[in-house]
């Protein structure tokens, strides 16, 4: 599992490519700790390589939404395939992000 | 400053003393307002302040120097101004004043009552206060946006009193003004009235009668306060022993006036009707898997799903729900598609 972080201006965006599981869970927390500070900003969480989630990777990204919000700034969750739509769905999760 | 004569040379010469004072003073006063405004919970749109240039107070003593013995006499060197939404906060934030400053009363002036049939304007409450501390006053403007938007413009025609407007302008300030005050008035009642609304709403969610409760946005936070979703909710927690993330539920407004829910009592009835299929649905969507965090909004999410299920929505009706929730976007036709599938299983509607 790898997470790649870039910025492009007021965007930033969190790629995150293999499968998001509690092993993994950890370093993924690490790697998008600069995004908890970013302020009046859109950060895109882009699963377009992310093959799995699990509870773990679910409260990472709830983290990165509550400090987003609590900074001005937007989530966006782009490219799930069919098995983490069915987490976000299952959870309920669906109806907090903004998923493109 | 050139074409002052000595008089108010030496005011001048005081007022430079005096600035840091004055500065000082401005702090003080700012922070008693606006921790007063805070622990009062009193919303309002700008709290200002300033301490008048010396390029102001050399324009004012040109005109009327002499009038000023000291420079104690002149009341506005500090001037602090409050702008509100409402016109009964002026009223409000002024009874405050009073307990935070001491009132200059033979110098402040209520120009709102003061307004005679040919008077000119929409004007506000001026005082002129002490703050313990300091020999100065100073002047605290209290107005609403509408005051502050009319007297905004009206300085900015650039003349300073209503002797020397044109009488055609003149009359047409005045008839906004009116207006204004008018619109001020109509904002303070709908204010009252909403908050009368909200509360004759609690009592009746309060003593359990829905059914005289039409749904909107304000019955049916009231109705959610009340947690008729918890049991549910906390059903489905039980089957993976997850935690619940709080969450609004507002956004399902839309959905229950699109299911045609037209009272709380109607939500009342979906809401026990489908909770049960609800609960199954989650369970054979949780049950294989070991996700122990869920959002509070599952319990809702899912009566909505089995209610339009149930009720011969199909997928379509799916799609327009997640519509609803998500915004229009191309992620919602394969999520209708994956509910439907995962609902068919559960053998509960007649789906094809």
């Amino acid at each position: 599992m790898t997470t790649t972080i870039q910025q492009n201006g007021n965007q930033w965006i969190a790629c995150f490519n293999g499968r998001l599981d509690t092993a993994a869970a950890a370093p993924t927390a690490d790697a998008v700790k600069p995004l908890m500070e970013v302020a009046n900003s859109e950060i895109i969480l882009d699963c377009s390589q992310l093959e799995y989630i699990s509870s773990s990777g679910l409260r990472i990204f709830l983290s990165i939404r509550k400090e987003a919000a609590a900074h001005g700034s937007k989530v966006i969750v782009r490219s799930i395939n069919a098995d983490i739509r069915q987490v976000f769905m299952m959870t309920g999760f669906i109806s907090l992000f903004e998923i493109q | 400053m050139d074409g002052l004569d000595f008089h108010c040379q030496l005011l001048l010469d005081e007022y430079r003393d005096a600035l840091p004072t004055l500065q000082k003073m401005q702090e003080d006063v700012m922070e008693r307002l606006h921790k007063a405004l805070e622990h009062n919970k009193l919303a309002v749109t700008t709290v200002e302040s300033r301490v008048k240039t010396e390029q102001s107070l050399a324009g004012k003593l040109a005109l009327k120097g002499a009038k000023y013995t000291t420079l104690s006499d002149i009341t506005d060197l500090v001037g602090a101004r409050i702008v509100t939404y409402y016109t009964d906060d002026v009223d409000r934030i002024a009874a405050l004043s009073e307990q935070l400053f001491e009132i200059d009363w033979n110098n402040s002036v209520d120009k709102r009552r003061l307004h005679q049939l040919d008077s000119f304007g929409y004007n506000s409450l001026h005082y002129i206060c002490r703050i313990p501390g300091y020999d100065f006053r100073f002047e605290l403007q209290l107005r609403t946006t509408l005051q502050h938007a009319w007297a905004a413009i009206n300085h900015d025609t650039g003349y300073k009193s209503g002797v020397e407007i044109p009488r055609e302008y003149m009359r047409r300030m005045n008839r906004l003004a009116g207006m204004l005050e008018m619109a001020d008035d109509e904002f303070s009642r709908i204010r009252l009235e909403i908050n009368d609304y909200r509360r004759r709403v609690q009592t009746l969610v309060a003593n359990g009668k829905l059914d005289d409760v039409l749904l909107d946005g304000d019955t049916f936070r009231s109705y959610l306060q009340a947690r008729p979703l918890d049991a549910l909710n906390k059903r489905i927690a039980a089957i993976n022993q997850a935690e619940i993330q709080e969450v609004p539920l507002i956004r399902y407004l839309r959905v229950l006036l699109a299911l045609q829910c037209k009272t709380l009592g109607d939500v009342e009835r979906l809401f026990r009707k489908y909770e049960e299929d609800a609960y199954r649905l989650a369970r054979h969507q949780l049950g294989n898997t070991d996700l122990d965090i869920i959002s509070s909004s599952v319990g809702i999410q899912n009566i909505c799903i089995v209610c339009i299920l149930a009720t011969g929505g199909g997928k379509i009706g799916l799609v327009r729900l997640f519509d609803v929730l998500n915004g229009h976007n191309s992620q919602n036709d394969a999520l209708a598609e994956l509910t439907f599938e995962q609902a068919k299983n559960l053998h509960l509607w007649n789906l094809h």
